[in-house]
């Protein structure tokens, strides 16, 4: 399998290192019912057949964390943005990028 | 190809740097390795908001342009090698301390990290450099593909490298000094059948 990281190009798998779910939004600790929240967000994942949105960190090479677009049933990639790219998408500064929860 | 050759992996401790001399086939080249001295090396990134400044200085005070995507260029003895988005990797055989003349340069504008005793930098030279490079790489490096002022941050036999083509038939490679005896015992076994010179006097 491989992945097109947007900075590097296509890349064998093997220099990734996965993550998993790329939706899951950090709740608002502040929310009446953020334990709950953070629950559902710590621990609870689907496991879609077909499109799933996934974190990868390059690792072995330019050690960005990557949004990758992967079909769980046949590995084709759809599409990759680099994870600041994608946060600066969401318009949110706070956003669920891994390595960026501080 | 030549007569009978004794692997030199056999007699080669795995966990000692090899020494210079030539390995595998005897009387051809294919493939030649000279670990570059006095190499000085220092990493840039850009203080937030300051990449474009950085970029403009960059061009008034060294006369370089800095790569986009992971990419080398050459300004007489120095390198500039994009590493990552807004990072760079800067070498010069010319400046003692490169750090320092970036640092002159380009002050608070960028984070400048001296990396001159992290690295062992690597020369290859040879018709049998890409095809040595291809039995641990995962990048395609055809010479076709692969061409002259590209740049790589990948793995080498499981080893992580920054791979660039200098010219048509110069490559060259930064490697984690820790991890040299590691990759010259990778280049050894797998330059062997084309004749591998390591650094070769004269
Ligand atoms: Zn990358």
């Amino acid at each position: 399998m491989r992945i097109p990281c947007p900075y590097c190009g296509e890349r064998d798998a093997h220099e990734f290192s996965y993550l998993g779910d790329a939706t899951p939004a950090r709740p608002d600790p502040a929310a009446p019912d953020a334990q709950d929240r953070f629950f559902d967000y710590v621990y609870l994942r689907d496991n879609p057949a077909g499109a799933h949105q996934e974190w990868w960190y390059h690792a072995y090479g330019c050690r960005q964390w990557v949004q990758v677009e992967r079909n769980t049933l046949t590995h084709a990639v759809a599409g990759a943005r680099l994870a600041r790219d994608a946060r600066d998408a969401a318009g949110d500064a706070a956003g669920n990028v891994p390595g960026d929860a501080s | 190809m030549a007569e009978h050759w004794s692997h030199p992996l056999d007699t080669l401790p795995f966990d000692t740097v090899p020494p210079a001399g030539h390995y595998g086939v005897a009387d051809m080249t294919g493939v030649a390795a000279r670990r570059i001295e006095g190499l000085s090396i220092a990493t840039l990134a850009p203080a937030r908001g300051a990449e474009a400044a950085i970029t403009e200085t960059m061009r008034q005070a060294l006369a370089m342009e800095l790569p986009g995507a992971s990419r080398a260029v050459f300004a007489g003895a120095r390198t500039l090698i994009g590493t990552a988005p807004g990072r760079w990797l800067a070498l010069s055989s010319l400046d003692r301390d490169i750090a320092g003349t970036l640092r002159a340069a380009l002050g608070p504008l960028a984070a400048i990290t001296d990396q001159s005793d992290a690295f062992i930098a690597l020369d290859l030279a040879g018709p049998k450099v890409a095809d040595t490079l291809a039995k641990g790489a995962l990048i395609d490096l055809d010479p076709r593909v692969f061409l002259p002022g590209m740049a790589a941050t990948t793995v080498l036999a499981h080893i992580g490298i920054t791979l660039w083509r200098r010219e048509e038939a110069t490559w060259r490679l930064l490697v984690a000094r820790s991890f040299e005896a590691a990759l010259l015992r990778f280049l050894v076994s797998s330059a062997a059948e084309y004749g591998f010179e390591l650094d070769a006097r004269g």
